[in-house]
């Protein structure tokens, strides 16, 4: 099946966000109500600045950069949790973010209610959640630590269980931010095959990765973004060219 | 195999916030009352072991001349409102601090993250009213019709509460300072508002600077269903308007600061 095919799935227009280059700086209530203009103002520096760009159902989309060139910015924009200073981001259908996948759960409650607290917040109604329980559960493997709070659960059946709740929301739009450097080797193979798998039913991916192997494998298109500008727009091998010739990768030491 | 992608009805947005704000209100609930064995009994202990203080205070020391009898049931009236003001104002100043995480990771409306205090305080103070009502039996307080007013009461100190949540909890993100002096600030509301006594109790100038006071009008309200006699029009009118003022600027700043905080946390 493919998504309804109707315009892009998601439209950023002329998209800029500046943050104060120190965060220990003075501050005063201008600062807060400050208007969000054009202007830049002392003490700060535009992360991103008149992005813009077009994405259509089903593309899958590898977002390239150094770190610190304002990747992560991006694609939080696109998940609508900070809002720019300048143009608009627009997503049609909601966004299951693999960021910051464990945020959601709470120390003193066990998986069980985790899971339906969680899905919840990102837009599952309770049936839906019965429906994909087991599912969920049988993905994390951890099937005996239902009842048990999440505190005591390991680090790594932590991240488990999270990238299981989240890449099972019925979202036409998934955000990928490095999680997969997570977790073991075979846990993490399973979540290469989940997101090929949720590719496959035509939903829309933004990965942003250092590791090219992982954005070759399942990205076309490329966006390579350098001091918050956004270089390049096309075929993912042109952009990774384009990075690579910016900034040569180091002899190895 | 999920195949249902396009298909799946979107709901509408209010049913989603409602859902959204259930959720974080009944998570609140839950881990209160999972990780101590006493739980409910916390929220009313608190509240009972004040009145007992102040009617000891009050009624064996200084031989008050404030108040009504019985004085325990006109304390409780008083304090169990004043709980839940308290607990979701001074909870606020860490709406967003302490759910940072969560804030970065979901773009639930922001609001939530102040309502759901409300809810949740709100919840606990309406599980606390049998508490009243066994003082009321056991105290010999005689119950009047004006407690139709009741859920009046409880309107207006959510839309207070409400409003005062979303100026504090994003102000306290920028100016941390703030954290300690809502602290303050709500410690001189106690005695500035009418729990250990009542407005009438008050020399007569002060009369209309306490009627500005929003919680003179609201505790006046649920204490007239034991005391009809606290029941006052001009309060109840001007601190439902100053609600309502409160609940706009509430709004204005939470909505003109809301970009700034997202960033911040």
């Amino acid at each position: 099946m493919s998504s309804t095919g109707q315009g892009p799935v998601i439209r950023v227009d002329g998209v800029g966000i500046r943050f104060r280059r120190n965060r220990r700086g003075r501050r005063s209530f201008k600062d807060l109500f400050a208007d969000s203009s054009r202007r830049s103002r002392p003490g700060e520096f535009w992360a991103l600045r008149d992005v813009s760009f077009e994405v259509q159902p089903g593309e899958a989309i590898g977002v390239v950069g150094r770190n610190g060139q304002g990747k992560s910015t991006l694609l939080k924009l696109v998940a609508e949790v900070i809002l720019p200073d300048t143009g608009t981001v627009e997503v049609s259908g909601g966004v299951a973010p693999l960021i910051e996948i464990t945020g959601g759960f709470v120390a003193d409650l066990t998986v069980r209610e985790n899971v339906y607290l969680t899905a919840g917040l990102h837009g599952m109604t309770r049936p839906e959640i019965d429906q994909r329980f087991a599912e969920i559960i049988d993905f994390a493997e951890i099937g005996d630590f239902v009842d048990t709070p999440y505190k005591h659960l390991s680090s790594g059946m932590k991240v488990r269980i999270a990238f299981a709740v989240i890449s099972r929301l019925e979202e036409p739009v998934v955000l990928v931010d490095e999680v997969l450097a997570v977790g073991d080797k075979a846990f993490r193979e399973k979540c290469y095959a989940r997101i090929g798998e949720m590719l496959a039913d035509g939903r829309t991916l933004f990965l942003v990765s250092h590791n090219e192997r992982d954005l070759k494998r399942f990205c076309r298109r490329g966006l390579y973004l350098d001091k918050g500008a956004l270089v390049f727009d096309g075929p993912l091998d042109d952009a990774l060219a384009r990075y690579a010739s910016d900034h040569p990768p180091r002899p190895s030491a | 195999m999920s195949t249902d992608l396009a298909e799946r009805p979107r709901r509408s947005g209010f049913a989603r916030y409602r859902q959204t704000l259930w959720l974080l209100t009944s998570r609140d609930l839950k881990v209160r009352y999972s990780t101590s064995k006493l739980g409910y009994f916390w929220s009313i202990l608190d509240p009972l072991v004040m009145s007992g203080i102040y009617f000891f205070v009050f009624s064996v020391v200084f031989k008050r001349s404030v108040g009504d009898e019985p004085y325990i049931v006109f304390l409780l009236s008083g304090l169990l409102p004043w709980m839940w003001f308290n607990g979701a104002v001074s909870d606020s100043t860490r709406a967003f601090i302490r759910e940072a995480k969560l804030v970065r990771s979901t773009k639930i409306p922001r609001t939530i993250w102040v309502f759901r205090l409300v809810g949740s305080k709100g919840i606990e103070f309406a599980l606390s009213l049998p508490v009243l009502a066994l003082f009321a039996a056991v105290g010999g307080a005689q119950l009047h019709w004006q407690v139709v007013f009741f859920p009046l009461a409880m309107v207006m100190q959510t839309v207070l509460v409400a409003g005062v949540g979303l100026i504090v909890a994003p102000l306290v993100v920028f100016f941390r300072d703030l954290e300690r002096a809502t602290k303050l600030a709500l410690r001189f509301a106690f005695y500035a508002s009418p729990i250990i006594y009542g407005t009438q109790d008050l020399p007569e100038g002060l009369h209309l600077l306490a009627a500005f006071n929003p919680l003179s009008g609201i505790f006046g309200l649920y204490r007239s269903a034991f005391f009809p006699e606290q029941f006052d029009l001009t309060e109840v009118l001007v601190g439902g308007g100053v609600c309502v003022v409160v609940l706009a600027v509430g709004l204005l700043v939470f909505r003109a600061s809301e970009r700034a905080v997202l960033k911040e946390i």
